[in-house]
């Protein structure tokens, strides 16, 4: 037992077990907290079991040491078998009735417990349990494992990120399954059986959309155009110039970021009140073209500073003014940046809920979010047509989103990693 | 012979049975209801009863658009139940949204009492109930008609339906002074130029000048629509500014933090936004932290990944969280996938645990993808000396990953302990701060903002709610305080 690599050793397949006993335990507390929801103590007290069984193998499977390992390779071969047991059980109690959740969950254990009799039960284990290893064996198993192990767990990775993609895609397809369902059934389940156009062509030949949409448009740009042509020419002068008061002024910008939006929410209705902008789009525009300000002012500083120096410079020296400077050699260059910032004001503007909510109540006057929002209410919920208006206003935001996310998140997390 | 015995001994028995009064709902004997002296959207609605009303009876108020039979075509606007009245409170008028009194005889009049969980009660012996019932449109005829029932819920006869008409319109309040918001306005922005005109006349270069000149718009901006709303807010949290007294407040003193701090919802509504906001930065950084370093490196299909991930950011939030809340609905698809029969936003921990899932389905792709900004500026090289002197995966992310990710990790959790502490949609949507919402007071899952959002826009009551934003303003501003000290993020963030 002098040479190194016998030493260094441990086959490839305790290390998959142990990743996989620790995935499915992770997996199987949310199984037993279902079985918890649905008052099935005998499923939960077999999967207890289960969990208990795939414990011991993770014990068994991280302990490499010399001495005793016949008795841990026996204890985790008896604790697959606990496991596939379990597995087999637990589907068996559920009788004939399997919902999807049921088959996951017998999964969970299945997998583990059919892996681990194999894997457990391969020569190479076999031998290195026995102690009866060859060097070059062993040494071969070294590069073996060097190369199969991140195969492995990229593999397990997958498996954790598909979950993690099963339950953010399943409101996304649920809400597809209403749009095409008929009626307003919440399970929907007419997705490939039967699907209809009937709750899209309510929404489109009925006249509330329409008027939503426009009072979106039309809030959602004016706050765009008015944001842009406020925060432009202060992002351009905090990038280019220095004077009294810039880092005090900059700071503020930061501060109003931070400000929670509810401390003036009961102030600017009283004010919107008072000035008559209550259901107007002029109250909502300027609302929110100055809760996007400070971000925009933020990015546009960050999108001038990349724009050379040495152009305006020039440009000075051949007799352009100071704002032909701006209007003619800046602003040009900088079209794609106050493109990204436009749009993110106008998203902003499309999505924000809370002030339209307070601000605009006779329904004529409703953005989408709040009409929307009007679809559902405690008593009566017109489940089908609202998911088929939020398809409508939802897929052109995530498109944008989805095109635009890089320069988006750029700008978003510079402005709140900065603030 | 032994038949004869046991009909015998059973025959009295029988008797018994039969001769026992079968429980009956109490007949009403006459219903009235009227539209013409009531206020905005009510109608008056009184019964009699046939005979005194005796412990356990019950009666539905059924009310219809349209004329109706049976009580198929209705539905149940109010409950009115008869039972003991010993410590229940007996609100005054105007407190309930539906106010009902009672009548053991002889025209005394008195106000019904409210049980825990808010059913109108009246004592056994009343005779007649009268009801003032909101909600009913305006100069349309509704009908309405009474069904009794008795104390095994059985149904009685139901009553008469009687129509009748809301006529009294709301007399709107003569538009308040705005003298005083355009001379704020006029003042600020006066003296902002003035601020200006002063800093670039001592500015010495062309170049000062010019800068103050593009400032000036978004700083006016800012002034006006931000500082001049906050500083109202708070000079409003000292009025007794209400919906119907708009501009003609006067100063309060105190009065209003002092409800604030007294109110019997305070500790309870602070207590479930500190758990709301704790609980989900948490998820969010932790499951932010955990995907980010997932997607780290080369992964098959990262760009799909990625994409689908980024979704819940990317769907609008009205959206996603009124889908959710399609989803727990009681035949939703929650209960559909589990096979399970949970009103989940009906009772208040499942509720509590469904607003906060949704929160955290909500939050973790901007972790996620911060964080993943912030692990691409890692220099490699230290994870490769790190791997030849052999320290383990989970050292190398402890003391190295860790460490080097906290100056990008702590302010945005900062922030995104403000947006949570602050997300109005999530709860306003899923379940408007229910179950348990009781009027006045915050529900179940009400935190702060959405309670705020009642106190003003439901019970009208602005002095009081900018009180409220105040104390909310001054808990955060405490909270970030102390967290930039502790964690020395102040180098960070400037």
């Amino acid at each position: 037992m002098s040479d190194l690599a016998i030493r260094w050793f441990a086959p490839l397949e305790l290390r998959i077990l142990s990743g996989m006993s620790f995935l499915s335990c992770a997996l199987l507390s949310v199984v037993l907290l279902f079985d918890y929801f649905r008052g099935d103590y005998d499923s939960m007290s077999i999967h207890g079991v289960g969990l208990m069984a795939l414990t011991v193998m993770i014990l068994t499977a991280i302990d490499f040491t010399e001495e005793g390992r016949t008795r841990r390779r026996d204890m985790g071969l008896m604790a697959s078998g606990i496991t596939l047991g379990c597995g087999v059980i637990g589907l068996a109690i559920r009788g004939a009735e399997y919902l999807l959740v049921d088959l996951w969950a017998g999964l969970v254990l299945l997998i583990p417990g059919l892996s681990g009799l194999y894997l457990l039960s391969t020569p190479l284990v076999s031998r290195w349990v026995g102690s009866t290893i060859e060097r070059v064996e062993a040494e071969d198993g070294l590069v073996r494992n060097r190369l199969l192990l991140p195969k492995w767990q990229a593999a397990l990775k997958h498996v954790v990120l598909l979950h993690v993609v099963a339950v953010v895609m399943i409101p996304v397809l649920w809400i597809i399954d209403v749009a095409i369902s008929p009626g307003d059934a919440l399970q929907g389940g007419a997705m490939f059986s039967s699907p209809t156009g009937e709750h899209f062509s309510n929404i489109l030949g009925g006249d509330n959309f329409w008027v939503w949409a426009r009072n979106s448009v039309i809030v959602s740009i004016g706050t765009t155009l008015l944001g842009l042509c406020l925060a432009i020419p202060a992002g351009y002068a905090f990038s280019r110039y220095r004077f009294k008061g810039r880092g005090a002024m900059m700071f503020t910008f930061l501060l109003v970021q931070m400000f929670p939006g509810i401390i003036i929410l009961v102030p600017y209705f009283m004010v919107m009140k008072s000035l008559g902008l209550l259901n107007t789009a002029i109250g909502l525009i300027l609302a929110y073209s100055v809760t996007a300000l400070p971000l925009c002012v933020w990015m546009l500083k960050g999108f001038f500073d990349t724009v050379p120096k040495e152009l305006e410079e020039a440009a000075l020296l051949d007799g352009c003014s100071q704002f032909g400077v701006f209007y003619r050699i800046i602003l040009p260059l900088s079209l794609p940046a106050v493109a990204v910032t436009g749009l993110f004001s106008f998203l902003v503007a499309w999505n924000e809920f809370l002030l339209a909510l307070t601000f605009n109540t006779s329904d004529d006057m409703f953005t989408l979010p709040v009409g929307l929002a009007s679809y559902i209410s405690a008593t009566d919920s017109a489940w089908g047509d609202f998911a088929a208006m939020s398809l409508l206003v939802a897929i052109p935001v995530v498109l944008l989103f989805i095109v635009f996310q890089k320069f988006l998140i750029e700008g978003l997390t510079a402005g709140s990693v900065k603030g | 012979m032994r038949r004869g015995i046991f009909l015998i001994a059973v025959m009295p028995l029988i008797v018994a049975l039969l001769a026992m009064p079968v429980v009956q709902a109490t007949a009403v004997s006459k219903v009235e209801a009227s539209g013409e002296s009531s206020s905005y959207r009510n109608v008056n609605l009184t019964w009699e009863l046939a005979s005194p009303a005796e412990d356990g009876d019950g009666f539905h108020i059924m009310f219809s658009e349209s004329s109706f039979s049976h009580t198929g075509n209705a539905t149940i606007h109010s409950t009115v139940f008869t039972a003991s009245t010993d410590g229940m409170v007996q609100p005054a008028v105007g407190e309930w949204y539906d106010d009902c009194q009672s009548s053991s005889g002889d025209d005394d009049w008195a106000m019904v009492f409210r049980s825990e969980n808010g059913s109108a009660v009246v004592p056994p012996g009343t005779v007649a109930i009268r009801c003032d019932l909101t909600g009913m449109p305006v100069g349309a005829e509704v009908f309405l008609a009474i069904l009794p029932f008795d104390s095994h819920w059985i149904s009685g006869e139901l009553s008469e339906v009687v129509g009748a008409t809301s006529t009294a319109v709301d007399e709107l309040p003569p538009s308040a002074d705005t003298r005083p918001v355009w001379f704020a306005i006029g003042s600020i922005a006066l003296s902002l130029v003035v601020l200006l005109a002063v800093l670039g006349w001592k500015e010495r270069s062309a170049q000062g000048r010019s800068a103050m000149l593009y400032v000036a718009p978004a700083l006016m901006a800012l002034a006006l629509l931000t500082f001049y709303p906050v500083g109202y807010g708070i000079v409003l949290s000292f009025t007794d500014a209400n919906q119907s007294a708009l501009g003609e407040q006067s100063f309060n003193g105190l009065d209003n933090y002092v409800e604030v701090f007294t109110s019997a919802g305070f500790l309870r509504v602070l207590g479930f936004t500190l758990l709301w906001t704790v609980v989900n930065v948490f998820a969010h950084v932790g499951i932010g932290l955990a995907l980010a370093m997932a997607l780290q490196g080369r992964v098959k299909g990262k760009v799909a990944y990625r994409t689908i991930l980024l979704l819940p950011w990317a769907i609008p939030s009205y959206i996603t969280v009124l889908i959710w809340r399609g989803i727990f609905q009681y035949d939703g698809l929650f209960n559909g996938l589990l096979g399970t029969q949970i009103d989940i936003l009906g009772l208040p921990v499942p509720a509590a645990a469904a607003v906060i899932v949704v929160n955290i389905w909500l939050g973790f792709p901007f972790m996620m993808m911060t964080i993943s900004g912030a692990l691409q500026t890692l220099p490699g090289d230290i994870y490769e000396a790190a791997e030849v002197d052999g320290v383990s995966p989970i050292s190398q992310f402890r003391h190295l990953t860790l460490p080097m990710l906290k100056p990008a990790i702590v302010p945005v959790a900062l922030l995104g302990f403000i947006w949570t502490f602050n997300m109005f949609n999530v709860i306003y949507l899923m379940t408007d701060g229910g179950p348990n919402l009781w009027f006045g007071e915050p529900g179940s899952t009400d935190i702060l903002i959405t309670y705020v959002y009642d106190v003003a826009f439901r019970r009208g009551m602005y002095g009081l709610a900018a009180a409220w934003s105040v104390v909310i303003f001054l808990i955060l501003l405490w909270f970030s305080a102390t967290y930039m000290k502790k964690t020395n993020a102040t180098e960070a963030v400037v």
